[in-house]
C-alpha cells in the first residue's frame, strides 16, 4: 500500500492532459499501483466531462458519420486488442525484464544512474533511473527545480519519511534531500529533473551525475 | 466510500452490492449515455452510436478548437469516435458514466495527435494509452459504481455555485490544456493564486482526499 499520493493539482494536471510524458509516465505507475488515487483521477475526469459539456459545443459536418462508420466497415476484420493494464507494461517497454540489469553507472559509493532521458524525445527536462545498493546512502543535494520520483524497487528514508515501492515524491529547492536505502532490495527510482541537482555534501567537486 | 449514516445501517442489513447496484442502476437511469454506450459496446448498434455521435460530437469539436486544433478538429471527432467504437466493448457503465470514459478517450487521442505531429526521428517507445489512463480498465476494481457515478452529478452541481474565478481557471486547465504557469501569466496573476483558485475549487467540489503531500 503506498503512502505518498500525488498532490491533487498534479493529478488534475494528468487528468487535463497537461503533463510531459516522463511525469505522466510516473503519475500512471502510481495510478497502477493506488486504487486511492484512481478514484481521485476518475472524479477528476469527471470534472473535465462536466467542464466540457458545459462550453459551446460546435456543429460537425453532415457527412462525418457516414466517414466514420465507412472507417470502421474498413477496419472491422482487424482485431481491437486492448492492453491489458499492467503496471510493468510501460517500464517493460522502455527499460526490459529486469531493472537490475540496466547499463548502471556506478557514482559515489552506493549510488547508480541510468539515464534515459533520449527515451523521451523532445522533452526538456531530464530522466534518470537511480539505484541506492540496499542500506547505502546518496550524497546529500538539494534540487534547483522540482524533482518528481516514483520508487520503482525497494524502498529508501530521507528526513521526510519512509518511501516505499510505487510511492510518489515531489522535491523542490527548499528539500536538502539525504536518502538512504532501506536494507532489502536495492532501492530504484525513477525521476523526472526539471533542473539539474546541486550536490550539497563535501563531495560536490568530485562528481555530480546530474551536471554535465 | 462515504455513505451517510442511515445509509450505512441499511448497508448492514442487505448485502451491500445489492444496495449499490440498485441504486446505482437507478441513478444511472438519469443519465441516458451511459446504457447507450454499452449498447454500442455489447452489441454494435448503430443507432446508440449515432445518438452519442450527435450529443457528444460537437463537444469534441470544441475541445479539439480550443486546444488550438482548428485545423485538425474533425480529423480529432473522427479519431475519438473510432476509437469509442473499437474499445466500447471495454465499457462498464458501473465502472464510469460515459461522458467521463468518453473525455478521456478525447483527451488521449488529442495528446496522440500531438504526439504524431511533434514526432522526431525517433521513434516513441512508449504508447499514448500506456501513459494516459481510461478509468474502468482496472479489472480488480472493488464494486464503487454508486460513488462514481454520484461523484459526477455532484461535480455537475457543485459547479453551478463556485465563483466564475476559479471555473475559469479550471476551464482552461481542462479546456484549453495550459499548465497551472501558462495561465497565471495569461491572467496575469501570480502562479499561487491560481494554485490557491484551483485547491478551494477542487475541495469545494470535493475532489480533494486526503491530500498528503499538500
Amino acid at each position: 500500500m503506498t503512502r505518498h499520493h500525488p498532490d491533487s493539482l498534479k493529478l488534475m494536471e494528468y487528468s487535463a492532459g497537461n503533463l510531459s510524458d516522463p511525469h505522466a509516465l510516473c503519475i500512471r505507475l502510481h495510478l497502477d499501483q493506488c486504487p486511492h488515487c484512481r478514484s481521485r483521477a476518475d472524479m477528476l475526469d469527471s470534472l473535465g466531462a462536466v467542464m466540457l459539456e458545459q462550453q459551446s459545443p460546435v456543429s460537425v459536418s453532415h457527412s462525418m458519420f457516414d466517414a466514420i462508420l465507412a472507417r470502421i466497415d474498413e477496419s472491422a476484420d482487424e482485431p481491437f486488442s486492448p492492453s491489458i493494464p499492467d503496471s510493468a507494461g510501460p517500464l517493460r517497454k522502455l527499460l526490459g525484464e529486469n531493472l537490475n540489469n540496466l547499463p548502471w553507472k556506478r557514482q559515489l559509493g552506493d549510488a547508480s544512474v541510468y539515464d534515459i532521458t533520449d527515451r523521451f524525445p523532445g522533452q526538456n527536462e531530464q530522466v534518470v533511473l537511480q539505484k541506492l545498493t540496499a542500506g547505502g546512502k546518496a550524497p546529500a543535494h538539494t534540487h534547483r527545480g522540482e524533482e518528481t520520483t516514483i520508487v520503482l524497487q525497494g524502498a529508501f528514508t530521507d528526513n521526510k519519511g519512509v518511501f516505499n515501492q510505487w510511492d510518489f515524491v515531489t522535491l523542490d529547492s527548499q528539500d536538502d534531500h539525504k536518502p538512504i536505502a532501506l536494507p532489502g532490495d536495492d532501492c530504484i527510482t525513477l525521476s523526472v529533473l526539471s533542473a539539474p541537482v546541486k550536490l550539497t555534501g563535501t563531495f560536490t567537486r568530485l562528481l555530480n551525475p546530474f551536471i554535465h | 466510500m462515504k455513505l451517510a449514516n442511515s445509509t450505512h445501517a441499511i448497508v448492514k442489513e442487505h448485502p451491500v452490492t445489492t444496495l449499490e447496484q440498485t441504486s446505482a442502476r437507478s441513478e444511472g437511469r438519469k443519465d441516458p449515455w451511459s446504457p447507450l454506450l454499452e449498447k454500442v459496446g455489447k452489441s454494435q448498434d448503430r443507432q446508440a452510436y449515432h445518438a452519442l455521435f450527435e450529443h457528444f460530437g460537437p463537444q469534441i469539436k470544441y475541445y479539439a478548437m480550443a486546444n488550438g486544433l482548428a485545423s485538425h478538429a474533425e480529423e480529432l471527432v473522427q479519431e475519438v469516435f473510432v476509437s469509442i467504437w473499437r474499445r466500447s466493448c471495454l465499457y462498464d457503465w458501473r465502472k464510469a458514466a460515459a461522458s467521463t470514459w468518453i473525455f478521456t478517450i478525447a483527451r488521449n487521442q488529442r495528446i496522440d495527435m500531438l504526439r504524431k505531429m511533434r514526432r522526431t526521428s525517433v521513434e516513441m517507445t512508449v504508447e499514448t494509452d500506456d501513459l494516459w489512463q481510461i478509468p474502468g480498465n482496472n479489472e480488480d476494481e472493488p464494486v464503487t459504481s454508486l460513488h462514481r457515478l454520484m461523484s459526477e452529478r455532484r461535480i455537475r452541481e457543485s459547479l453551478k455555485h463556485l465563483p466564475e474565478e476559479q471555473t475559469t481557471v479550471i476551464a482552461k486547465v481542462y479546456m484549453e490544456n495550459k499548465s497551472h504557469q501558462r495561465v497565471a501569466n495569461e491572467l496575469n496573476i501570480p502562479l499561487g493564486t491560481v494554485k490557491s483558485r484551483v485547491r478551494l475549487a477542487l475541495n469545494k467540489l470535493k475532489v480533494i482526499l486526503q491530500d498528503q503531500n499538500a
